[in-house]
C-alpha cells in the first residue's frame, strides 16, 4: 500500500500537468523575460499574462502582482517595505507564521513599536483587541488568513473594516498562504493592501511565490537589482515556475474543491472520534489539529510514517521546540506535546481518509499501551 | 624556504617508551596531512614540515594534532652568520617595538646567543628606521633558532597547539555518545590523552527522531577532525525501554536503562577489543549522575574501567570546551535523545545496588542485552 500523505499544509504534490509548462519555459522558451530581443519580449508578454491570471484569481480589481521566490520572501518584502522612520506602530497577530512573526520580533529588537493581537481559544484573532491596538500611529497591520497549524480562518472582512475605520491610512498585509486557491474569497470585497501566496501550497512548484500590492506608491524595495517586478524584487524572473503557478491557478476550482475537502475533514473527525482524542474545531476544511492523550505527537508521527504521513505543527518551525500558536490559544503543554496536524488535498478520496484515520487510531492505541 | 616548526611537550617524559610515542605522533601528523603536498623531517627536538603549497590548510590541520605543544611558521636558512644576517636584513616591521631572541641548540655556532642577538637587532634597526628595540614589552619577537642540522629557523609567532599525547598511543576506548553537550567533550578530552575512540549511540525510534541520530552522526564527524576516522556503533534501545517501562518502578527507569547501556557497552568493548568506556557524566548534574547513581550504574561492569573526564567540571567549563571543538551548536539542537523517553517525574537520586537488582528481577536482562546487541548498526565516519 502506498503512503497516505496528510501533510498538505507543509507542501503539496505538484500537479503533473505542470511539468510540460515547466519544461517549455525552461528548455524551449528559456529566454530572459527582461531581454530586448523578440524572444525575451514574447516571454515578458507571457509573464504579464501570468500576473493577470493571479490577479483575477484573487478577484483584485486594481493593484499588481510581484512574483517572488516563496511566501517567506513575500512576507519579508511586504513588511520591511512598509517600514518608516519615526514613531510608527506595527501590529501583528500572535498566530503568525515564523516568516512574519520573526520579522516582527526583529522590528521590536530594532526599537520599533510592535504590538501583538491575542488569539482566542478557537484560534482566530481577538477582533476587539485588534480594534483597541489601532490608532493614528499604526503604519501596518499583518494578520494571516488561515492559520497553518490549526486551520482557523480569520475574518478578513471584519479585520479590514476594523483597520480601515480606525485608521484609513494604516496598511493591511495578509499572509494568505493556506487560504489562496483553497478558501473562496475576493479582494474586490476587501480592503487589503498586501497579500502573500505560495505556489507549492496549492500543487504548484516550489520556489515561486507572489505578493499582491494594491498601491506601489511609496512602497520601498528591500531587494534591489535589475529593476524587475516594478523594481520591488530584483532578479531574473523564474518564468517556468511563474507560468506553472498561473496554470494551476486556472485549473483549480476553489468552491468545488472546498466542498470535496470539507467531506474529507468531516470523515477524519468522525474516524478519530474517541474519548482520548481531541481536535480544534476550525473553519478551514484543509487543516485539522488533533491531540492524542498520553502519546507524544512526534512519536506518533514517526510510528506512522510508513503508512500515513502527518505533521507536527509548522514544518518551517518544527525544528524548534514547542508550538507557539497552540500555546497562545491557551492549550497546556501535555495537549501541545500530543498534538499532530492533519491536512488534506482535493485529490484525496473519502475512502483513503477513512483508511488513514483507522491506521492512526490503531497506531495510537499501540503506542499508548506501551507508554501508559 | 618557508617551513612549519613543530614542538612537542610531554613526550619527553616518556623515558624508554619515547620512541613508541614519537612514532605514533609522526604517523598521526602524516595521516593528518594526507592528500596535501609536503615533506616531513625530524631534527633534534623538532619536527619540520616543508615543501607545502597550501599554507593555511597545513597550519589548520596541524593545529588539531594531539601531542604537539606549539608550532611556528618559520623561514629556514643555512645556519651561518651571513645567511641569517641576510634574512634578518630583509625583514620589514615599520615602527614596531621589537626584540631579537637567539637560541643555539648547536653550541658550536661561532658567536654567543646574546652577542648575535644584539648584532641582528642592529640590522633590523638599520633597515627599519622607525622601529624601536624593547626587550621587555616587544610587539614583535624575532626568534632565531639555530639547530644541529646546520639550519636556522627564523620566526616571529608561536601558535599554541592542543598538547596531550599522540592520538592512539594510550589504546582504544568506547565513547557513549548521546547527542548532548557533555559526551563529545568527554571524547575529545580522552582523545587528547592518547585514546583512539569508537562511539556508541542508543536510539529509541520512533520515540526519538531520525534527526536525533543524524545529530549524533554530525557530532561524531566533528570529533573525527581530531580523531581521524571514527567508527560509530548504533543500537536500537526501543524494546529495552518499553520493557523497563512496563515492568519496573518508574523512578528506576533511568537507573536500569543506564545499567543495561553499560552492559551493552562492555559487550561492544569485548567484541571490538576496546579497553575502556568513556562517558560525559558530571557529578550531580542530573539524577543519574549522583555518586549513588554512578555507583549503581558502574557496578554492572565486570572488568572495564570507565573514564569520566567531565566528572569534576561545571557546565560552563564543559560548554567552553564544546564551543572550542565546534560541537556546541550541534549539541543544542532540540531533538530528544533516548534518555528523555519515558522520563519519570521523580527519578531516584540515591539508588542502591540491591534495589536496582530487585527491579531487574522483573526483566530478562540477558535477553534484553542480546536484543540490543543484535540491532547494532556500524557507521564509519571519515
Amino acid at each position: 500500500m502506498s503512503v497516505i500523505y496528510l501533510d498538505n499544509a507543509a507542501t503539496t504534490k505538484m500537479d503533473e500537468s505542470l511539468l510540460e509548462v515547466y519544461r517549455t519555459y525552461s528548455c524551449d522558451k528559456f529566454y530572459n523575460a527582461s531581454a530586448g530581443y523578440v524572444w525575451g519580449v514574447e516571454n515578458y508578454k507571457d509573464l504579464e499574462k501570468a500576473r493577470k491570471v493571479i490577479l483575477e484569481k484573487l478577484g483584485a480589481k486594481k493593484g499588481d502582482i510581484v512574483f517572488t521566490g516563496c511566501a517567506t520572501e513575500s512576507n519579508n518584502i511586504a513588511i520591511k517595505g512598509c517600514l518608516r522612520e519615526g514613531k510608527w506602530e506595527y501590529v501583528f497577530s500572535k498566530g503568525e507564521h515564523p516568516s512574519v512573526f520573526n520579522v516582527a520580533k526583529r522590528l521590536e529588537e530594532s526599537g520599533k513599536t510592535v504590538k501583538y493581537v491575542d488569539l482566542k481559544k478557537d484560534g482566530q484573532i481577538d477582533y476587539e483587541k485588534l480594534s483597541g491596538l489601532i490608532n493614528e500611529k499604526t503604519r501596518l497591520v499583518s494578520v494571516m488568513f488561515v492559520n497553518n497549524e490549526t486551520g482557523a480562518i480569520n475574518d478578513l472582512h471584519r479585520i479590514s473594516k476594523i483597520v480601515k475605520e480606525k485608521n484609513p491610512k494604516a496598511l493591511l498585509h495578509v499572509d494568505a498562504v493556506q487560504g489562496f486557491c483553497k478558501i473562496p474569497f475576493s479582494l474586490s470585497e476587501l480592503n487589503i493592501d498586501f497579500l502573500t501566496i505560495s505556489a507549492h501550497k496549492f500543487h504548484g512548484p516550489k520556489g515561486v511565490g507572489a505578493l499582491y500590492v494594491k498601491n506601489k506608491d511609496g512602497f520601498k524595495s528591500i531587494m534591489l537589482g535589475g529593476g524587475q517586478e516594478f523594481g520591488l524584487r530584483g532578479g531574473t524572473e523564474n518564468l517556468a515556475g511563474i507560468m506553472a503557478m498561473a496554470k494551476i491557478c486556472e485549473k483549480i476550482n476553489v468552491r468545488e474543491n472546498y466542498g470535496k475537502v470539507a467531506i474529507l475533514k468531516e470523515k477524519m473527525i468522525e474516524t478519530l472520534n474517541d474519548p482520548n482524542i481531541r481536535y480544534i474545531k476550525t473553519d478551514s476544511p484543509y487543516i485539522c489539529s488533533f491531540s492524542f492523550k498520553g502519546v507524544n505527537g512526534e512519536t506518533l508521527m514517526r510510528a506512522l510514517e510508513n503508512e500515513v504521513v502527518v505533521g507536527t505543527g509548522s514544518a518551517c518551525s518544527s525544528k524548534k521546540a514547542g508550538n507557539r500558536v497552540l500555546q497562545e490559544m491557551g492549550f497546556d503543554n501535555d495537549y501541545i506535546k500530543s498534538s499532530i496536524r492533519i491536512s488534506f488535498n482535493y485529490n484525496q478520496s473519502v475512502k483513503e481518509i477513512e483508511t488513514a484515520g483507522s491506521l492512526i487510531l490503531k497506531k495510537y492505541y499501540e503506542i499508548l499501551e506501551k507508554v501508559k | 624556504m618557508k617551513v612549519v616548526l613543530l614542538r612537542f611537550g610531554e613526550l619527553f617524559l616518556k623515558g624508554g617508551n619515547r620512541k613508541i610515542f614519537e612514532n605514533c605522533l609522526i604517523s598521526n601528523i602524516k595521516n593528518k596531512l594526507n592528500g596535501l603536498n609536503f615533506k616531513f623531517n625530524v631534527t633534534h627536538g623538532r619536527y619540520i614540515v616543508s615543501e607545502f603549497d597550501d599554507e593555511i590548510e597545513i597550519l589548520s590541520r596541524l593545529k588539531t594534532v594531539f601531542g604537539l605543544s606549539s608550532l611556528s611558521l618559520a623561514e629556514e636558512v643555512v645556519a651561518d652568520v651571513k645567511s641569517i644576517s641576510d634574512y634578518i636584513s630583509s625583514i620589514k616591521i615599520g615602527d614596531k617595538k621589537f626584540k631579537v631572541d637567539v637560541k643555539r641548540a648547536d653550541k658550536t655556532f661561532p658567536i654567543s646567543s646574546m652577542e648575535f642577538a644584539k648584532d641582528l637587532g642592529g640590522l633590523v634597526l638599520r633597515n627599519n628606521e622607525n622601529a624601536k628595540v624593547d626587550l621587555y614589552n616587544p610587539e614583535i619577537e624575532i626568534n632565531v633558532d639555530i639547530r644541529f642540522n646546520n639550519k636556522a629557523y627564523i620566526y616571529h609567532e608561536t601558535v599554541q597547539c592542543l598538547g596531550g599525547l599522540p592520538f592512539g598511543s594510550s589504546g582504544k576506548a568506547l565513547l557513549l555518545l548521546s547527542g548532548g553537550i557533555d559526551s563529545p567533550v568527554a571524547g575529545f578530552m580522552m582523545a587528547k590523552r592518547g585514546l583512539a575512540i569508537e562511539g556508541l549511540h542508543f536510539h529509541s525510534y520512533p520515540y526519538t527522531s531520525l534527526q536525533a541520530k543524524e545529530k549524533v552522526l554530525s557530532l561524531a564527524k566533528q570529533l573525527s577532525n581530531y580523531t581521524g576516522e571514527m567508527r560509530l556503533h548504533i543500537i536500537s534501545f526501543t524494546k529495552v525501554q518499553e520493557e523497563i517501562h512496563k515492568r519496573c518502578a518508574p523512578e528506576f527507569m533511568i537507573t536500569i536503562m543506564r545499567r543495561i547501556m553499560m552492559r551493552v557497552a562492555e559487550r561492544i568493548c569485548e567484541k571490538y577489543n576496546l579497553g575502556a568506556i568513556i562517558t560525559g557524566e558530571s557529578l550531580g548534574q542530573v539524577a543519574s549522575q549522583t555518586m549513588q547513581s554512578l555507583t549503581v550504574t558502574n557496578s554492572v561492569l565486570k572488568e572495564k574501567v570507565v573514564f569520566r573526564p567531565c566528572i569534576g567540571m561545571d557546565k560552563e567549563e564543559i560548554v567552553k570546551i564544546s564551543k572550542s571543538i565546534d560541537c556546541f551548536e550541534t549539541s543544542i539542537l532540540p531533538y530528544e535523545d533516548c534518555c528523555t523517553v519515558f522520563l519519570p517525574k521523580n527519578p531516584v537520586i540515591k539508588p542502591t545496588i540491591s534495589r536496582a537488582e530487585r527491579e531487574e528481577g522483573f526483566l530478562d536482562i540477558d535477553n534484553l542485552v542480546e536484543l540490543a546487541l543484535s540491532s547494532e548498526e556500524l557507521v564509519v565516519i571519515k
